[in-house]
Order: C-alpha cells, then structure tokens, then sequence
C-alpha cells in the first residue's frame, strides 16, 4: 500500500448525479418491455403474466406456421431488394446533387428532403392510389416500388454527406497517378464513400424489414409482409408466437449493428458504419 | 546527356475565371533537371499555372509544351508529370507500399518491378520499415514523404509540388526544404514548384519567377531576384526592403543588411535619422530609423560574440547611417 493519498481528481461539479439516475431511468424505459418480450417468447405456456418456465415452443409454432413463415420470407425479400435498388440509386443521386454543376442543384436537394417529412400514411395512401389508377396488381413488388422510394432519400442524406467531404485532391491525386476518371471512382471515390454506403444499406434494410403502414397498404393477399401479417394475428389474440418473432427480429437487428460496426473495422477502416449514421466520423 | 532539354514551355498561357484573369500571358520555359520555383503571394496565380500543367485546368489562351509537345488534348491521367498536393491526398483506404505503388499498377508494371521500385521510392525518402502503416498512422513530415514517394516512383518528367511543405512546422519545413533539395539531386527530375515563402525558394531553387496579379515580375536565379529586384513589387516580396523616394518618381531599394550604423566609410550615401525601434530576432536586431524626412528604415545589428549590451543602438539615440551607392537599386 502506498502511504501516499491518492491525487484528487478532477471535481464534478458540472455533472450532476441526478443525470446518472435519469439516464438510468431512460434506458429501464427503453429496454424493460424489449427483455420482457424476449422473457415470455420462452414461456412454457401461453402466458405472458407468469413466466412458469422454459421452452422453445413457440419459436417451433411459428416454424410450422407455413403462413407466417411466408410473410417472414417475403419480408426479407423485400427488404433486401429495397436495400440494393434503394442504396443504389440513392447513391447515385447524391453523386448528382454533389457534383453536378446545376442552378436546379439547390432545388433538388430540397424536394429530396420532403419524403423524409412527409407523414407516412400519406405517402402510403398515394402509393395505393398511384397503383391502382395505372391498373397495377398490389404484390410484393408493388410493396418493393414503394420502399425504394420512400428510402432513396435516407441513403442520399448519408452519402451526400460524406460524398461532400471527400477531398478533391484525392480524387485528382488518381488521375494524377493515371486512373481513368471510371478507375478513380472505383478505386478511390467508392471506397471512400464504403463506410456510408455500408452504413445507409443497413438502415435501408431495417426499415423496410419492420415497416407497417406503406406495407400495409401496398401489399397484396397472399403473402403478406410480416408486420401486416403479425398485425391481422394480433387481432385474434395475442400469443407467445408473436414474442418469439419479436425476438427474432430483434435478435436480426441487432446482427445487423453489430455488422454495421465491424464490417469497416474488418476491412481496416478508421470509422464504423455505425459511427457515419450517427454523425460521429472517427468512432 | 550534357544537352539539357527544355522541359515545360509555356506560351502567352493566359486563364480566365468567370471575369477574372487568373494567370495572363505566361511565357516561360523551364530546363530539363532544373529545381524552377513559382513564388508569389495567394492569388497570384501560381497554383493556377501548377493545375494546368497537371491537366486539371485548361489554359484560356495559349499553349504549354511538356518536353516539346502540346498537352492541351492530354487528359490528366496520360500526362507524363505527378503533382505532390498541399493536402497530401493520400488514400486513406490503402497502406503506405499500396499509395505508392498505385501509379506503377495503372500502367500496368509487372508485379515484381512495382515491389522493386517501392521498395527504393522508399528507402529515397527513408520511409522504409512503415511499408503497411495507414496514412492515418503517420505524422505529417511521413505524409509527406509518402505523397512524395507516391510522385516520384513514377519517374515523371516533371513532379509538381504545391506548397507540399506549407503544414509542417517550421523546424521539420526547414530540414524537409534540405531533404527535397537532395532528392531533386539524385533523382534529376524536373521540379516546379509552387510557393508563398520566399525564403523557401531562395533555399531551394535554380530558378524563380516571382509571381504577382497573373503575372510574373521576374524570373532569375535566387540571387538575382534578392540583388537585384526588377520593379517594387519583388524587392518588397522577397526579403526586407528598405524604399526611399528616387528621382523622377523613381524609388531607391537598400537591403537591411547593406546599411552601416554609426561609422561609415568615404564614398557613402549617407542620411541622419533617430532610432524609433529595437526588434530583437535571434541571430540580429532589426534596428528601426526614421530619417529626418520622415521615411523609416531597417537595419540590422549582429548579434555576435563580440556585441556588447553597453555598445549598441538604443531607442531615441541619433544616429548616422549610410550605404555604398552600388548596394542602392534604383527601382522604377
């Protein structure tokens, strides 16, 4: 032991304790009714008042659900096609509104913005009346058209963002060293931008994947994405079945995170996906 | 090869912005093997001049010639030169060996040769050992040497370097201006390089044309340029300079370091002023006088060994100072 008393550290008159017990509170809000849910998808009867023990068997009831199994394919089909075009075209439009030396420049950065604060319903509600005036089948690719629109803007928000501070110099650099100007963007612009991408294509992904109210309206019978077949479900009563899918949707999303952090670092990247989407570059 | 070719010509190259005329009517040639600096204030047009030979500006008017031939139809990237840029604009994606090499690979050199002339590039700018560092793990002196390495591996005809030194510290820009000056040598590449200090261009150059407004002022040796500055503008650029009204409108330059204090010799010009301020700057005083006429001037006092704190010029004292009349450029 040492004789000498430990150095005092810094004060913390600027923090405040009743901070601590707040953000206590905030995050027993957030995640106690998650933790339940996932508790009573373990149930081992239909209880979700008394946890009487363990079992897996509604993870297995909704296995054997053909229909719900459907719904949980056809919504990751969907969302994964919205991921790609949506990311893809987004991407494309950031490098338009970045680059291109227009007057219209400044208008169409505005008018990309509306979709983000146009109130989902409505955005749903014109998707179902554009679909049926043109005499289209609702199915899931009508489903797929209104996600990739709706989630063009998300990815053009990110990567606009990141597109505008990459240095010129870079870029001019690879020409400089005799890259073509399609080489530079293959081996310079994109993967400068990788991070972003990365980071919007997994945002795209989850909110296509858990979206109800454009699904709801834009999907056809049969089979219908899983958060309008979950919520026709619910109307007959609620099961554990449900909180075994809520739990493995959960469990998803967090996999997703979870790659959204690591996929960079992986690739020796200084910043994680994570990190772009919540605005801190060097995480 | 004792016949030294020209490198870059550049012909009444004028370029425009919008209304305003960045670089007007730039005639100059620079030699095979020369260390050719453009010096001048932001602004004036320099990094313009730098841009253009790289491909990433077009001239408005005239033509430039690399090694004898017109560049105007050559896109950046088939241009026989590579740029060292201000910011480094390293690829913060690749590893040191893999900046380097990227030109090698777009011009498709076989693998074993791009590993031998990495390898050398460098061990030329001593960053051997760091082959697998990210750019982000570097200081800035090894950006720069990476951004360096990355240019000259390529064995350009002429490397373009734009103020490469300018966020550096003062002591590393002072041992890098050394290093640049050496490499140039052994390597034999053409450098043009771009500048706003001045005593950077004096330490390194061959040749410097002063810059100013688009235009340049004069292009000479570092000593040409220092003795004898042609016109107001590059005497009060490069160095101090002391200007006194000459005849007919005329103005009359001294160097600082040309004017005697106290005991003067037989044939001086010679003027009475009062000392107004002392700026102690290491090596020398810059001792400030305001002549009778109003005009002030610096001087300098050495600050050797020999110097006393009891003998030296001290504020309000009277003093006499003086110039042999060839140290005084008549400036028009």
């Amino acid at each position: 032991m040492s004789a000498a008393a430990p150095a005092p550290g810094p004060k913390e008159f600027d923090r405040p304790r009743f901070l601590r017990v707040f953000t206590a509170l905030f995050f027993v809000f957030l995640f106690a009714p998650i933790a339940l849910v996932a508790l009573f998808s373990f149930n081992s009867t239909r209880s979700l008042q008394n946890f009487k023990g363990f079992s897996f068997q509604w993870y297995e009831r909704f296995f054997e659900n053909e229909s719900l199994r459907d719904s949980l394919i056809a919504s990751l089909q969907i969302a994964f096609v919205t991921m790609v075009v949506a990311t893809a075209l987004g991407t494309l439009l950031a490098f338009g509104l970045v680059r291109a030396r227009t007057r219209w420049a400044g208008s169409a950065n505005v008018l990309m913005l509306i979709p983000l604060v146009t109130p989902e319903i409505v955005a749903a509600v014109s998707a179902l009346i554009l679909f049926t005036q043109i005499g289209m089948q609702l199915s899931l690719a009508t489903v797929m058209i209104a996600h990739i629109t709706f989630s063009i803007s998300y990815v053009t928000v990110v990567i606009r963002a990141r597109l505008a501070a990459v240095n010129p110099e870079v870029e001019q650099a690879a020409l400089d060293l005799g890259a073509t100007r399609w080489g530079t963007l293959r081996l310079v612009t994109l993967p400068e931008l990788f991070p972003a991408i990365l980071a919007s294509a997994l945002l795209i992904f989850a909110l296509s994947f858990d979206d109800f109210v454009i699904s709801f309206f834009t999907t056809g019978e049969s089979p219908q994405p899983l958060p309008v077949r979950i919520y026709s479900a619910i109307r007959f009563g609620v099961t554990p079945t449900i909180n075994a899918i809520g739990t493995l949707m959960l469990a998803f999303s967090a996999f997703l995170i979870g790659l959204a952090i690591v996929m960079p670092r992986l690739l020796g990247r200084r910043e994680s996906g994570l990190g772009v989407l919540i605005g801190r570059d060097t995480a | 090869m004792t016949d030294a070719g020209e490198a870059i010509r550049f012909e009444r190259v004028t370029k425009r912005f919008g209304g305003t005329v960045a670089v007007d009517g730039l005639d100059i040639s620079i030699r095979q093997g020369e260390f050719f600096s453009l010096l001048g204030p932001s602004g004036c047009g320099k990094t313009t001049t730098l841009r253009m030979v790289a491909g990433f500006e077009q001239p408005s008017e005239g033509r430039i010639f690399l090694e004898g031939e017109p560049v105007e139809t050559v896109p950046p990237y088939h241009r026989n030169v590579n740029t060292v840029f201000q910011s480094y604009a390293l690829f913060e994606h690749l590893d040191v060996s893999e900046n380097v090499a990227f030109g090698l690979k777009r011009r498709k050199v076989d693998g074993d040769e791009v590993r031998r002339r990495v390898k050398e590039a460098l061990e030329l700018v001593q960053l051997t050992g760091r082959e697998h560092s990210k750019p982000r793990e570097l200081s800035g002196g090894q950006k720069q040497r990476v951004a360096l390495a990355r240019a000259l591996v390529n064995k350009p005809a002429v490397l373009l370097l734009d103020e490469p030194l300018g966020a550096l510290d003062l002591k590393l820009r002072k041992q890098m201006q050394v290093e640049l000056k050496g490499i140039q040598r052994e390597v034999g590449i053409t450098f043009l390089y771009v500048t706003h200090d001045q005593e950077e261009a004096l330490a390194m150059s061959d040749r410097i044309a002063v810059m100013d407004a688009g235009e340049v002022q004069q292009c000479g040796t570092p000593e040409e340029v220092y003795e004898r500055p042609e016109g107001t503008f590059v005497a009060g650029f490069i160095g101090i300079s002391n200007l006194l009204p000459g005849p007919d409108g005329s103005q009359i330059s001294v160097r600082p370091e040309k004017i005697w204090l106290g005991e003067l010799q037989d044939g001086m010009t010679v003027y009475n002023g009062k000392v107004v301020e002392r700026v102690y700057v290491g090596t020398t005083t810059q001792v400030i006088v305001e002549l009778d006429s109003g005009v002030r001037l610096v001087a300098l006092e050495q600050n050797t060994a020999r110097a006393r704190s009891d003998d030296r010029w001290e504020i309000g004292d009277r003093v006499r100072l003086g110039w042999h009349p060839e140290h005084a450029l008549v400036l028009r």
